[in-house]
């Protein structure tokens, strides 16, 4: 087999896992507006329950590595509980960092939640092997299948990205339910939510845990893929990269965060391979960290939505009261057609379901810059 | 028993090194609005400039000034660059802390790059050891006490009885009223990245002087104790911040001692959890109150 298309196929999986965390983060971030920086514990703890429950139970017998929840479990039973985990883990974090506290806060104390979560695992060898990690965690269906090592990474791909289809429907349609309205309402306007009856609080952690349980998932995923999983592969700046990759492509767009994840995670992390070494090891990793770090801070700076932002919402009079379209649904004419007839809305509704672009931040507006909820 | 008497002294050693960091966040925080998670990764430059101190022969307390200045240098240029150019286009709150942690991420990997990844391993003289009861502390972890104390009052003393510290009080309670009333609120921003980002550098001196050995993630290593000193304590107040170091310090030590050492942190933060849940005034109406960005 050829060594390059054995790259691409694994290129290809990479893409497809990391497509599944930017949307969980998107969900969360961009929909709802939690700042979710504790999000690479809930891939990690998906990926060690992936391995644990297939790894057969820990009778001491491997000396080399201890685990909990040893067990040998058909194939897709561990990637259904590795969701489970995420979303087990998102709910019980989630009950506490998203009381109604400032939403800086929240993503102090998920930060927290994250080191903390990264000095444990390391530090104690009972939980998940310590800082060595698992390792030998079998390929799923590798004898079922029986085919080389080629085909059998090109059919790996094609399941992941058959799964990022079905999560992408999932994603599209809640996004466009009352329930995505809802989010963006308490992440928009709180106070005016409140006010119509929805529960930020409640709402913020529904949207938690399915990002949790879709977290879980991709770790699941990436785990039976690689074989291996260990406290170096879930650093707190992991989660940066999909951050980064969700700001650069689109804030509130399931599709613009696909060209983010090809152009972060993808293309720029990918290609220093191919750059001769220098420096000594490790000098690469931090200047890519830098750069993402650099990328990050420019994305806000320039554009806080994205390359591909949000669409706007556009109440169109008819039908029953005031519906919220996506823009993109109705293809260009209809679009035409909206944008005239959403013009002719009254305030008084439009007002409910417009996304309102912000005014220009001049000098004079920049003293009370702070939590324009008003904003979008 | 006598196990635990002594882990009551190490907890104090470490309150003293957390609260240090968390008076310096609290006031930065209090003060400005920004939730500054590149505090961590300040501490690490602090560190390292005493590591370069002690290697280039300087002594200790030179070098934990040294390391102060450096922190105040960096914080003051960060606040007056960054933070500025972010607050006038118009970044919220939310965006804001993420501009910190994409800047803690620069900066700790720069550090990572110009000290080429590895651990350093200081050897400050330790002194002689005192004996008071069953806890037994060295000359340099009672001069951290000592450090953590006298900066404490100090604070008290600026916030409570001079001008400045009116001026600052009044800035963290309405910057536009402030403003109006005569107060050079630049100045004292200034003054308060100054001070916050001196704090930040000794804090990050002092943990290597205890701990003896320094690498680019030993400030993000530490931070999770310091924001839950700073949050914990309810924000801008050096006195709530002191309290609740102290609480993490003595929490952290005494669960090592019973053991669990890979947990103490847990316990920690299990603190800043039930404080959390049990909703405290100090923590939560921040959620209604408007808040604005002063840098």
């Amino acid at each position: 087999m050829g060594a390059f298309t054995y790259y691409i196929s694994t290129l290809v999986v990479y893409f497809g896992i990391d497509l599944l965390s930017a949307w969980s983060l998107n969900l969360q971030y961009g929909y709802a507006g939690v700042i979710n920086f504790s999000f690479i514990i809930f891939q990690a703890i998906g990926a060690y329950i992936a391995s644990t429950v297939v790894l057969g139970p820990d009778t001491g017998i491997n000396a080399y590595q201890t685990y909990l929840f040893g067990a040998n479990l058909p194939w897709p039973v561990p990637l259904i509980l590795a969701a489970l985990a995420g979303a087990a883990l998102s709910a019980v974090i989630g009950v506490f960092a998203l009381r109604r506290i400032r939403r800086d806060y929240q993503a102090a104390v998920m930060l927290i939640v994250s080191l903390i979560a990264l000095q444990v695992v390391s530090a104690d060898v009972h939980l998940f092997n310590g800082s060595n990690g698992l390792t030998g965690i079998p390929k799923p269906l590798e004898g079922a299948l029986n085919v080389s090592l080629a085909s059998y990474q090109w059919i790996y791909a094609a399941f992941v990205l058959a799964i990022c289809a079905v999560v992408y429907v999932i994603v599209q349609k809640l996004c466009r339910s009352s329930w995505g309205r809802s989010l963006r309402a308490i992440r928009d306007q709180e106070d005016a939510a409140i006010s119509i009856g929805l529960n930020p609080t409640l709402l913020r952690l529904e949207v938690f845990i399915l990002g949790g349980a879709i977290a879980g998932l991709s770790g699941g995923l990436l785990v039976e893929f690689i074989g291996a999983w260990s406290p170096g592969a879930w650093g707190y700046a992991e989660t940066f990269v999909i951050f980064t990759a969700v700001l650069v492509g689109g804030v509130g767009n399931n599709r613009g965060v696909i060209l983010g994840i090809f152009l972060v995670p993808i293309l720029f992390l990918e290609l220093p391979r191919f750059l001769p070494a220098f420096g000594y090891p490790g000098l690469i990793d931090a200047i890519e960290w830098m750069v993402i770090g650099a990328l990050w801070m420019l994305g806000l700076l320039v554009r806080p939505r994205g390359l591909i932002p949000e669409r706007r919402f556009v109440a169109v009079r008819g039908g029953s009261g005031a519906i919220a379209f996506d823009g993109a649904a109705p293809g260009f004419f209809g679009r035409l057609l909206m944008v005239g007839r959403g013009d002719g809305v009254p305030m008084r509704r439009r007002a409910a379901t417009v996304a309102q672009p912000a005014p220009p931040a001049d000098k004079a507006t920049a003293g009370s810059a702070s939590e324009r909820t008003e904003l979008s | 028993m006598h196990l635990f008497v002594q882990s009551l002294g190490f907890g104090v050693v470490t309150a003293s090194i957390i609260a240090i960091g968390a008076m310096g966040f609290t006031l930065q925080f209090g003060l400005t609005n920004v939730l500054n998670l590149s505090f961590g990764s300040l501490m690490t430059v602090g560190g390292f400039v005493a590591y370069l101190a002690e290697s280039a022969g300087i002594n200790v307390w030179i070098g934990l000034v040294l390391g102060g200045l450096a922190g105040a240098a960096s914080t003051l240029i960060i606040g007056k660059t960054i933070f500025k150019v972010y607050a006038r286009r118009g970044t919220r709150l939310f965006e804001m802390v993420m501009v910190t942690l994409a800047l803690a991420l620069i900066i700790e990997y720069a550090v990572d790059a110009i000290s080429r990844d590895q651990i350093y391993q200081l050897t400050f003289p330790q002194g002689t050891t005192f004996n008071v009861g069953a806890i037994s502390i060295t000359a340099a972890q009672l001069a951290i006490v000592i450090i953590g104390i006298g900066i404490f009052i100090a604070l008290e003393v600026m916030l409570k009885m001079t001008r400045l510290g009116k001026a600052l009080r009044a800035m963290a309670v309405d910057p536009s009223l402030a403003r109006s009333c005569g107060i050079p609120t630049d100045r004292i921003i200034n003054t308060t990245w100054l001070v916050s980002g001196f704090l930040c550098g000794v804090a990050g001196v002092v943990f290597v002087i205890n701990a003896l050995s320094v690498d680019s993630y030993t400030g993000t290593l530490f931070l999770p104790s310091v924001l839950a000193a700073a949050i914990l304590g309810g924000v801008g107040s050096p006195g709530g911040a002191l309290v609740a170091s102290l609480v993490l310090g003595v929490v952290t030590e005494l669960v090592a001692a019973a053991g669990g050492s890979a947990y103490s942190t847990v316990a920690a933060f299990g603190v800043l959890v039930v404080v959390l849940l049990s909703r405290p005034s100090g923590v939560l109406t921040a959620a209604s109150r408007k808040v604005e960005l002063t840098v």
